[in-house]
């Protein structure tokens, strides 16, 4: 009685919520690059660049402005989340450069990213820090409360006191679906994702919509590196991301590639990240426990949750010319 | 000189260049932090060619290397990305360490086969689920091994939970380990081979024989795949599956055996730790070899031979970070990062160059006059992937 | 307005390819409101030359003048923007997408970023009724017959204003009565003042359409004349620059025994619908059976089917007697039946790989090739270069990459492959597509070869004219079912586009295929 208490308990789904922030910011950068026709195994990668630039440029906007910090605090996390974006979207100009402009195949691309990345965050710690698997610890955003809805009992721990980079998250998964659906840059991007010679003689520019959607999935992936180091980790930590990353595309694959979808798949991985932090009383070894998002990626591959369609060209690379 | 050698030799060229452009890279890092390339380069080289102790090291490090290297480039062949040769590893070593200190009382002669055996079983066994729901749903093998490889970590930990496989012996301490493995268990030390060669290295060297095993099984792969039909199967299902199956070539079957084989060859890549120097299996011992496994499978282009090479590169490079921390005071990482855009700058090159040769062989192949001579020589294959 | 009377002059236009000059030093004029049929074998240049005009490829040398002016046109956007509207022969259209995506892309309506759907809607229906086509801008184009599909890639050229249609063998899906069809709409369009360069390789519909005809041979063009005053023979000579055998010879073999016997069969594609519906005929020794139909009509599977590729399917296939019908694809191979895939490139070579080892691609587990687990080098050098000057296939070494030859000596390839081995049964499908005149006519004979051999042979081509000089007996499939059968010669083409079409039927007993 007591685990099904725990399991709907409101302090459980907002731990949920909170920890489905990585995995649904990177899932809507997966959706974007994968869209237009771009596999992006490198989403790991730069997540963890995130983690790593997010807590670092918050460390030292913070050390080296003290007084300011001290007046606005939001500020350094702000700067520590924009940076975390814009070294995010640089690897992934890597990986477009790679991939798209010299056609290398997408996953040797992404997994190489990752390579990279990994040894970087470890060399740049050591660069910044002098030890090579964490940062100090920075402080975090002022946690907000949602005006209308913190007087509703009982959805206390969901909206009061939570960061504010969850509802600024939710805006741009929602903005993103509209983009997709209803802008002319998401029609765009869909055609070049399904057919990229059709929209190529239509002129529309293949590279630079593919590059686009890459660099957008960057950006997003760093992001949710930088929220996962400044307002969860309260710092970097190596090998924080756990796979997210991975576990992101599977939300995608999970949502059909559409935003709302990813939105669906990554709160029910939250929940399961949730769910194993809290529960150590359990029969079942800790350890199983923290595999259980890999686990439910497994089965959603394995299609036995539902058979998805993935856009027409996705992972084709495109070269205007016949050879 | 005929074509096909001078497409070789470009392809070494892309591989300098390659190399070049990391090291230049790497230079421009040592400035930033107040290092001379050229000595800190220097030093590395030295450090790994004269010191003694040295080349035992780099043989020793590359051997889990050549391993992991190919069973990557094996899946790698049939166009399936085993990126769990991490995760197979680790369950490969575990059992073998557990069939190696639970078993005993039988002779070396049987028990070594046997643990090798069961290392290779089980980085097998690691590697069915992916390739199973890779034939069967069509589920993305890249995501499923990464998975497998957190679930293979965290099955790893449970086990050396205290009662289960942990040793009691290490009780009260912090250490994290199996108990020792019985000595008829243990690989044997390459050492006397070693000196009876003539190579000085020194008593306190790990090498141990899986260099050897790994080596031949590198030639016999490569033997395989060149010369057997076999072989000529497994390329004909990566370059063109359609044809293959139009051919008669059963697809899935040799997507599964070269797969499975892959995961098998995984399982050896941390023996040389488990079952050699060592002799039990460590939370703590080097993870990551997945990964570089990668690398230099990327760098080889899936070539067993290549793989010795790039692997003894590789291993060459981790020494020589050793070194450079030590002794020249930069961060090894350098090195890690080093490794890292080498790889990215080759498979730029190799595409380009692939490409490049295509249209070559189209150009050659138009130009050609009608009814060919009876001589017409058989070339030995043209530089193959 | 007075229009020029030249809508496009091109001046001097050449273009270069590694290995090939694909236009050479060419010029021609389209005058205003006129159609004008562009011919020429593959490779003549003519995909390359539209390409240039429609802004995907730069001359290397020469001028384009459009309407008096000259520019040059960098992208298809420029080419648009001058009316130059290309309409496709594979039609680039998006499946997922409905018609009016697929007609705006690239040219969307939009109020500040957001499209402006409603808008698109009207705009493309108030076309389709100027035009009288009859189309559903909801639609998803993936439900929409080819025929209709052609009709949005029209809609879409003319939804950018263009003023010069390209149209790229735009009869080559078709059957019969839509050809008719498009011609209707194309006299429309040429009535409201439209310019048309027709592309196309089949002579007698380009002398019913067009006005004027420029023929292209080796990069360059041969000439330009008037449709009213020329003739088939006359655009054939002046297309491969000596006389071409229009007929081809049929040698006389009294047809024996049955060879292939195929009955009931039912093939299942995507969701379990049926594509192939109880097709039943028989092949006999030196039979050559020849299936008529458009592409999309369930010949793919059926072919599949008979080289085993489709074991779930159901019904029986005899060769020589012995039930086929769930063996393997080696099985069935090594029981004699050969098959020339319809697409050479993705069914019948791997082209990575060295002739040689292309030559031996699916009989190569033979002992003759093999020395034990390993491949018999020597010896399959051997066989390569006996096939290689038996079938006169033009490659350096046999150690060259297939992807190094041209279409037709890759066709050669899997013809010189096919027919090693002393078939029984022999599955041609589409054998000369994309093949110029020489390599048509090479393996047309290598078909005659076969019937002469005593081999029945299948034959599913597109090319109706084909189908019909070479086969004894004409099957006709619609929708998955063989709804009609005749012998040589007793039925025209028209008939014949008749059954095509489902328009007609024979009686379902009549179909059942006797001599």
């Amino acid at each position: 009685m007591d685990l099904l208490l725990t399991l709907v308990s409101a302090a459980l789904i907002a731990s949920a919520i909170r920890l489905t922030v990585p995995i649904l910011l990177t899932a809507l950068g997966a959706v974007f690059s994968e869209r237009g026709g771009v596999v992006n195994i490198g989403l790991e990668g730069m997540m963890i660049m995130g983690t790593f630039w997010g807590a670092a440029a918050t460390h030292f906007v913070a050390r080296g402005f003290p007084e300011f910090t001290a007046a606005h605090p939001n500020i350094a996390p702000l700067v520590g989340i924009l940076a975390a974006a814009f070294v995010g979207t640089l690897f992934a100009l890597i990986h477009a450069v790679v991939s798209i402009t010299f056609r290398v195949n997408q996953i040797i691309s992404g997994v190489t990213i990752n390579l990279l990345a990994a040894g970087l965050a470890r060399f740049l710690n050591i660069l910044f820090f002098k030890v090579s698997t964490q940062s100090p610890g920075v402080n975090g955003f002022t946690p907000i409360s949602i005006p209308l809805l913190r007087d509703i009992p009982g959805l206390a721990p969901l909206v009061q006191s939570i960061s504010p980079v969850i509802p600024v998250a939710l805006l741009v998964v929602l903005l993103g679906q509209w983009v997709l659906r209803r802008t002319r840059f998401g029609l765009r991007l869909r055609a070049v994702g399904e057919h990229p010679l059709a929209a190529d003689t239509l002129g529309v520019n293949v590279y630079l919509m593919r590059y686009l959607g890459v660099l957008i999935s960057g950006a997003l992936a760093g992001m949710a590196g930088g929220y996962l180091a400044i307002e969860q980790g309260r710092g970097y930590l190596e090998g924080m991301t756990q796979g997210r990353g991975f576990i992101a595309l599977a939300a995608m694959i999970f949502g059909n590639w559409w935003p709302l979808g990813a939105l669906g798949a990554s709160v029910l991985f939250g929940y399961f990240d949730a769910f194993s932090l809290r529960v150590v009383n359990l029969r079942i070894p800790y350890q199983f426990i923290t595999v259980l998002p890999h686990i439910a990626t497994i089965l959603v591959l394995a299609g036995f949750v539902r058979r998805a369609q993935m856009p027409t060209a996705d992972g084709l690379p495109y070269s205007k010319e016949e050879e | 000189m005929s074509s096909g050698a001078r497409f070789f030799l470009l392809q070494i060229v892309a591989l300098l260049l390659a190399i070049l452009f990391g090291a230049l890279i790497g230079s421009a890092i040592l400035l930033a932090i107040h290092k001379n390339p050229l000595e800190v380069y220097g030093l590395m080289v030295r450090f790994n060619l004269t010191r003694a102790d040295s080349i035992g090291s780099i043989l020793y490090k590359a051997t889990p290397l050549i391993l992991a290297g190919l069973a990557t480039a094996l899946s790698f062949r049939v166009n399936l990305f085993n990126i769990g040769v991490e995760g197979q590893y680790y369950i490969g070593a575990i059992a073998a360490a557990y069939v190696g200190f639970a078993v005993t009382g039988l002779p070396r002669a049987i028990h070594l086969p046997l643990v090798l055996l069961v290392g290779v079983a089980g980085g097998m066994l690691w590697a069915l689920l992916p390739i199973v729901l890779k034939l069967r749903r069509g589920a993305h093998e890249v995501i499923t091994t990464i998975m497998m490889n957190a679930i293979a970590g965290a099955l790893v930990l449970y086990l050396l939970e205290p009662g289960i496989l942990r040793d009691p012996a290490q009780a009260g301490t912090p250490r994290v380990r199996t108990p020792d493995v019985a000595p008829g268990a243990q690989i044997p030390s390459l050492l006397p081979l070693i000196h009876l060669l003539g190579l000085r290295v020194p008593e306190s060297s790990r090498l141990n024989w899986l260099l050897l095993i790994g080596v031949a099984l590198c030639v016999l792969f490569w033997w395989i795949l060149g010369r057997w039909r076999f072989g000529y199967e497994v390329r004909a299902v990566a370059q063109n599956p359609d044809a293959a199956e139009a051919a008669g070539i059963g697809n899935q079957r040799i997507m599964f055996l070269m797969f499975i084989l892959s995961g098998g060859v995984a399982g050896l890549v941390g023996l040389s730790d488990v079952l050699g120097y060592f002799g039990y299996y460590d939370i703590d011992f080097p993870k990551g070899y997945g990964f570089l496994g990668i690398s230099i499978a990327l760098l080889a282009k899936n070539n067993p031979i290549g793989v010795i090479a790039a692997a003894l590169f590789f291993a060459f490079l981790d020494r020589g970070a050793q070194g450079i921390q030590v002794f020249a005071g930069a961060p090894r990482e350098v090195i890690t990062i080093l490794q890292g855009l080498i790889i990215l700058a080759i498979v730029v090159g190799y595409e380009l160059l692939t490409r490049y040769i295509r249209a070559q062989r189209k150009r050659e192949a138009q130009a050609t006059p009608p009814l060919q001579p009876a001589a017409a020589p058989a070339g030995a294959g043209e530089g193959s992937d | 307005m007075e229009s020029p009377e030249h809508f496009i002059e091109l001046r001097g236009i050449s273009k270069r390819f590694p290995g090939v000059v694909a236009n050479d030093r060419i010029s021609l004029e389209v005058r205003t409101g006129e159609i004008h049929a562009l011919v020429g074998e593959n490779g003549a240049g003519k995909s390359t030359l539209m390409k240039i005009l429609y802004g995907l490829y730069q001359p290397d040398e020469g001028q384009i003048v459009v309407k008096g002016k000259v520019v040059p046109i960098d992208t298809p956007r420029q080419a648009l923007e001058l009316g130059i509207g290309m309409v496709h022969q594979h039609f680039m259209l998006i499946p997922r997408f409905t018609v009016a995506e697929n007609v705006i892309l690239g040219s969307e309506p939009t109020a500040g970023g957001r499209l402006a759907m409603a808008q698109a809607v009207q705009q493309i229906e108030a076309l389709t009724r100027q035009y009288e086509f009859v189309l559903n801008p909801r639609e998803l184009v993936a439900n929409l017959s080819v025929g209709e599909q052609q009709r949005v890639e029209i809609i879409k050229v003319l939804y950018r204003g263009a003023e010069l249609l390209i149209l790229d063998e735009p009869t080559a899906v078709l059957v019969p009565q839509e050809v008719e069809d498009l011609f209707n709409n194309l006299r429309r369009l040429k009535e409201q003042g439209k310019t048309i360069i027709f592309i196309s390789h089949n002579l007698e519909e380009v002398l019913e359409i067009a006005d004027r005809i420029t023929v292209l041979r080796g990069g360059a063009v041969v000439g330009t004349v008037p449709a009213a005053v020329t003739t088939k023979a006359q655009l054939a000579e002046m297309m491969v620059g000596r006389p071409v055998l229009l007929q081809i010879e049929r040698p006389d073999v009294p047809a024996g025994d049955v060879r292939l016997a195929i009955r009931d069969l039912v093939v299942r594609g995507v969701r379990g619908r049926p594509v192939v519906r109880n097709v039943s005929l028989q092949v006999r020794r030196g039979e050559v059976y020849g299936i008529a139909g458009v592409q999309g009509n369930g010949q793919t599977e059926l072919v599949e089917a008979l080289v085993g590729l489709r074991p779930e399917a159901a019904g029986e296939i005899r060769v020589d007697g012995e039930d086929v019908t769930r063996q393997t694809v080696g099985a069935i191979k090594l029981l004699g039946v050969a098959h020339i895939p319809e697409d050479r490139q993705r069914r019948g070579l791997v082209l990575p790989m060295e002739v040689r080892e292309n030559l031996i691609l699916g009989y190569h587990r033979q002992t003759r090739f093999t020395d034990g687990p390993l491949l018999d080098l020597p010896a399959i050098d051997e066989f390569a270069q006996e096939r290689i000057r038996a079938y006169d296939i033009r490659v350096p070494t046999t150690t060259t990459p297939a992807l190094a030859l041209s279409g037709g000596n890759q066709q050669k390839v899997i013809v010189a492959r096919e027919f090693a081995f002393a078939p029984r049964v022999l599955v041609a499908a589409q054998p000369t597509r994309g093949l110029d005149i020489g390599a048509t006519e090479f393996v047309e004979q290598q078909i005659m070869a076969a019937k002469a051999q005593g081999m029945a042979v299948l034959l599913v081509s597109a090319n109706l004219d084909e189908v019909l000089s070479l086969s004894d007996r004409v099957g006709v499939m619609y929708k998955g079912e063989l709804v009609a059968e005749f012998r040589h010669g007793e039925a025209s083409p028209q008939e014949l586009g008749l059954y095509m079409t489902g328009t007609k039927q024979q009686r379902a007993g009549a179909a059942a295929g006797s001599p």
